[in-house]
């Protein structure tokens, strides 16, 4: 579904993502953690060319990513992405939210769209809060609404960057419980996040990232109580410490 | 005063400053609104990634802002004759007014844009909508419903502006206030009601700004 093949990326002289392989079947949800500024963000925002690679191979659905050529609009309209920061529009409520790229971009009828959003947002959790105002919602909630905002276009791929970050501690379990459900239905995602539990629940792989490079690719519960390398190692032990 | 100040000629002339305070109105109303619309090209111009279109729109912002209107207005008015270029005297002034006001208009619907988290257009990019859906669904409506203030604070100095057409010949306001003066020697009571009916244009711009304040900014949203 992705794929990776010797991918490279510049931001000047800092080399951000360093001869980068990896393969992500459909129906897989894969992890990717490491410490601040070791790519991670970047990996996921490359697959939509948020941010352009300039090296390598990136295939995403059968489609080359790498290609400056390419028109992204249609592979951008199968990939869903939930950002740290929500990033909702404000002056819309939360059904408009949802319903702006099926009305836009898949040319859908209003009243089929509002059906569609009205249903994704429920199934959020969220039928009570249709007609509010982003500023009106909760952290929570309004990555739930970012998250259905991303479902609203029947993706074939969910990315999350940092989907809890900027959460408080109560309203991380409301979101994550979402991201779960959408795992166990099959979705393929590709998450960064440190939310081990998480983690260990549903993820097939985790990806721990360092400078650049993937130090380590391996199953949760490996990872978590057998790292195979130093970085690894130290890693964990420093988020598990506090 | 009030036995100096001349009431029966004002009403003599008040044919006349209804048919220029129409004059002011329409060449207002038409010079803002072709104002709004280049200043919004204009705008997208200066922050597109084109290095060309960018520098293009900057050099018409800079040259507008940093020279008087007369000056342009004057340009307008004899320069382009003697390139061939014959225009109505309305034309010219309202060419004049947009392109001036338009420079302004640009900058402040810039200040809007900038205004807005960049996230929310990287948010749109990443759902799939093009520049212009995002222009015109996720930017402009924020933009120009934030800058609703200064926006009409242009307005009304664009209204003010077009006082300057009465020095090409165009009746409007102004001009009436010349005429009563030329004519009777009252400058008092041609120059106040010229100011009257300024007021009226004034508070008509308010109360849309209000008004429009009210639908456009979503109070419910911030």
């Amino acid at each position: 579904m992705i794929s990776f093949k010797n991918v490279n990326k510049w931001y000047g002289d800092l080399h951000v993502l360093n001869d980068i392989d990896l393969e992500i079947a459909p129906g897989e949800v894969v992890v990717v953690c490491g410490p601040s500024g070791s790519g991670k963000s970047t990996l996921i925002r490359c697959i939509n060319r948020l941010e352009p690679i300039q090296k390598g191979e990136l295939v995403v659905d059968n489609m080359a990513v790498h290609d400056k050529k390419i028109n992204m609009t249609k592979i951008r309209a199968d990939i869903g992405f939930v950002f740290q920061s929500f990033n909702l529009y404000p002056h819309m409520t939360a059904l408009q939210n949802t319903t702006i790229a099926p009305l836009k971009v898949r040319k859908m009828k209003n009243e089929e769209a509002e059906k569609l959003g009205r249903e994704v947002l429920t199934r959020v959790g969220l039928e009570d809060r249709i007609d509010h105002y982003p500023a009106q919602l909760s952290g929570g909630q309004q990555q739930r609404v970012a998250i259905a905002r991303g479902l609203c276009m029947r993706p074939k791929i969910m990315l999350f960057d940092e989907p809890t970050s900027a959460l408080d501690p109560e309203m991380i379990g409301e979101v994550l419980d979402v991201m779960k459900t959408l795992a166990r239905e099959g979705m393929t995602m590709m998450v960064v996040t440190h939310e081990m539990g998480f983690a260990r629940e549903v993820a097939n792989r985790v990806v721990f990232m360092d400078e650049g490079k993937i130090v380590e690719v391996a199953p949760p519960n490996d990872f978590f109580t057998n790292p195979q390398t130093e970085r690894g190692k130290y890693f964990l032990s420093s988020i598990l410490s506090h | 005063m009030l036995e100096a100040f001349n009431f029966r000629v004002i009403l003599e002339y008040m044919p006349l400053y209804g048919k220029c305070f129409l004059a002011t109105l329409w060449l207002s109303a038409l010079s803002l609104f072709g104002a709004i619309l280049v200043g919004i090209i204009a705008c997208a111009m200066r922050l597109s990634q084109s290095r060309f279109l960018s520098r293009a729109a900057g050099v018409y912002i800079e040259s507008i802002r940093s020279t008087p209107l007369l000056a342009q207005l004057y340009f307008f008015y004899f320069g382009l004759p003697t390139l061939g270029i014959m225009l109505p005297e309305w034309v010219t002034g309202v060419l004049a007014l947009t392109l001036n006001s338009g420079a302004y208009y640009a900058e402040i619907i810039r200040s809007g844009i900038q205004a807005i988290h960049f996230g929310q257009i990287e948010a749109g990019i990443a759902s799939g909508l093009s520049y212009f859906q995002r222009m015109r669904h996720i930017i402009l409506p924020q933009a120009l419903g934030m800058t609703i203030r200064p926006m009409l604070g242009q307005a009304i100095v664009l209204v003010k502006d077009s006082s300057l057409l009465s020095l090409i010949s165009i009746m409007e306001l102004t001009r009436a206030g010349q005429l009563l003066t030329s004519e009777r020697f009252m400058p008092t009571e041609g120059f106040l009601t010229t100011a009257a009916f300024y007021l009226i244009i004034y508070y008509m711009l308010k109360a849309f700004s209000n008004w429009s304040e009210k639908r456009l900014i979503f109070q419910e949203a911030y």
